[in-house]
């Protein structure tokens, strides 16, 4: 990995430079405390010691709502794909989201290739930053999610006088050659770097599981008919209000609109997840998990134990934005797995 | 052959209509697809030789109900316009007070000209097809299911809550703005309008077909509620229903 350094004075102009050649979205402040990924008008908008943005930003590779296909009907029956996209860069995603897009990116290239959300996730750049402060619910450390080494372009650490950049693709290399003034890090500068980032797990200490990583799918085989799950889901709305926020929930479901013509459509896509209520139900009306109580079950085997088996690692990044987004607090994933642990 | 439809109201503000209304150069592509034989929003001419009804308005008197059972006979299919029609809306706040003083408050010394009975909605009366939710209707949920009308197939009418749909958007929960929702007991399908410009939601829509209640009365207790306020909250829409008894 090789490291540059770019001064604090020279970051805006970065940044303003990036803007004519492509969108820029970055972190910002959107009420009082909340922050969302949104795109920036000016560089001074750009918020990096935020905790936690409200989604996550694969909303840019996979849209709450897309456009798939348009379709003609009639005699012959005509269809094109719809693939929308633009030169992207992201500013300012921390370890843990990284983390979820590199998973994603496995998802949606795995076995059946989604070439809207490739075709996206390709003209995108994106540049990391560290976690300055931890949000109320985030437990990164237990999910190895609080600094990462790769799933970047670039990525910065801000250590006082400028940040130190690491660079993980040659996109990042030619970006930063192209759009910013920069220089090789030094030995100091990168050994503060370091410094740093060894800190940045003990931010998650008063948030753990007490469950290892890698014993998590166990733990939910052994308790699989925990009545847990039944106590949670006399508090659960059925909103799916944890599945959406989630970086790493990929669920969506696909609808058809036709035209007013009655000759033309489009077929589309929407964000859809495992808690609703209509999510297993199939066109006969049958409805394989009408429990509240076992789509929650469900969700909580997604996140530690499904994903793992399939790809080595979990399907839970420990941002805690379930946990927030949760008006009864029923969805915090480190509640549910540690109680599971202790058997009540 | 175009199917002929016809607009009728009931006790409401006909605001649902006038949402039709507001379709501006999406009407042309209505009209283009539907022939419109009555709607009083919009039209002088009158036939009472219609296939699809839209109905808005809840029922709130004995001679409401003769009227609403012709148009079922005649109507092939009677859609229910607006939460008035849908769940009964605003007009069942009245049901909660004695109608004898509603009646004076309303109508004062005329009060004996005008009967009344408590307000419900239109299914409370005669079978209905379809629901175009809402206080006042969304525009485009009119036309996806007119559209869905056309082609004889069953409109994708949400039955996840307003979360969902204020998610997708990205907002920022009321409930971490100093306001208490109903979103998540009330059917999705507005986008989100009102919490997406800072106002919560009170439920026009209706309730999901398995509403946790009993949860969203724990939450509004959370949120500084009492029993009585979070009753009033469920009254503004929801007063035909059992969790605002």
């Amino acid at each position: 990995m090789t490291f540059r350094t770019i001064e604090k004075k020279n970051f805006p102009p970065f940044i303003e430079k990036l803007m004519p050649a492509m969108e820029v979205v970055g972190v910002r402040e959107k009420v009082e405390g909340k922050y969302e990924f949104a795109l920036l008008e000016s560089p001074s908008q750009l918020c990096l010691d935020y905790d936690v943005t409200l989604l996550s930003p694969k909303k840019y590779f996979l849209p709450p709502r897309e456009t798939l296909l348009k379709f003609r009907t009639g005699k012959t029956v005509s269809c094109e794909a719809v693939l929308a996209s633009k030169p992207l860069a992201i500013i300012g995603v921390h370890p843990y989201d990284l983390k979820a897009i590199a998973q994603l990116d496995r998802i949606f290239a795995d076995a059946n290739s989604d070439e809207h959300y490739r075709k996206k996730r390709q003209d995108a750049v994106i540049i990391g930053s560290d976690i300055r402060r931890s949000s109320p619910y985030a437990f990164c450390k237990s999910m190895n999610s609080a600094t990462v080494q790769e799933g970047f372009d670039l990525f910065l650490t801000d250590i006082g006088e400028g940040y130190v950049v690491a660079v993980g693709t040659q996109k990042g290399q030619d970006l930063l050659a192209q759009w910013a003034t920069s220089r090789a890090a030094t030995k100091e500068e990168v050994a503060k770097r370091s410094e740093i980032q060894e800190k940045i797990p003990y931010l998650f200490s008063l948030n753990t599981l007490t469950t290892p990583y890698d014993e998590l799918p166990r733990l939910l085989t052994d308790h699989a008919a925990s009545k847990l799950f039944d106590e949670l889901a006399e508090k659960c709305f059925s909103c799916g209000s944890c599945n959406l926020v989630c970086p790493t929930c990929y669920c969506f479901d696909v609808q058809d609109e036709m035209a007013l013509n009655l000759s033309e459509g489009e077929r589309f896509r929407l964000w859809d997840g495992c808690l609703l209520e209509g999510f297993a139900q199939v066109a006969t009306g049958e409805n394989f998990r009408e429990d509240r109580a076992e789509r929650i079950r469900h969700r909580i085997f997604r996140k530690g134990k499904y994903i793992y088996e399939k790809y080595g690692e979990h399907g839970c990044v420990g941002c805690g934005r379930c946990a927030s987004a949760c008006l009864p607090d029923i969805a915090n994933p480190v509640e549910i797995f540690n109680r599971l642990k202790e058997g009540k | 052959m175009k199917p002929k439809i016809a607009f009728f109201d009931f006790a409401s503000c006909e605001g649902c209509q006038l949402q039709v209304v507001n379709l501006e150069a999406e009407m042309l592509d209505v009209i283009g697809a539907v022939d419109i034989v009555q709607f009083r929003e919009a039209m002088t001419e009158k036939s009472d030789d219609y296939a699809i009804a839209f109905v808005e308005g809840s029922i709130t008197r004995e001679k409401d109900i003769p009227r609403l059972k012709k148009i079922r006979e005649q109507a092939a299919i009677l859609v229910a316009l607006g939460a008035c029609a849908c769940i009964g809306g605003v007009n069942c706040l009245k049901n909660f007070q004695p109608l004898e003083d509603v009646r004076k408050y309303v109508y004062g010394d005329k009060a004996d000209w005008y009967e009344t009975f408590a307000a419900r909605p239109i299914d409370a009366v005669v079978p209905v097809d379809y629901y175009i939710h809402g206080c006042p209707i969304h525009k485009d949920e009119f036309v996806k299911v007119t559209k869905a009308l056309l082609l004889g197939k069953k409109p994708e009418i949400p039955t996840y809550p307003v979360c969902v749909e204020c998610k997708r958007t990205g907002n920022v929960c009321v409930f971490e703005l100093g306001l208490t929702c109903l979103g998540p007991i009330t059917r999705a399908g507005c986008g989100a309008w009102c919490p997406t410009y800072r106002d919560n939601c009170a439920g026009c829509r209706g309730l999901v077909p398995d509403p946790n209640t009993n949860a969203e009365k724990e939450v509004l207790k959370k949120y500084g509620l009492t029993v009585e306020q979070a009753i009033s909250q469920f009254r503004i829409f929801l007063g035909y229903s059992e969790v605002a008894k």
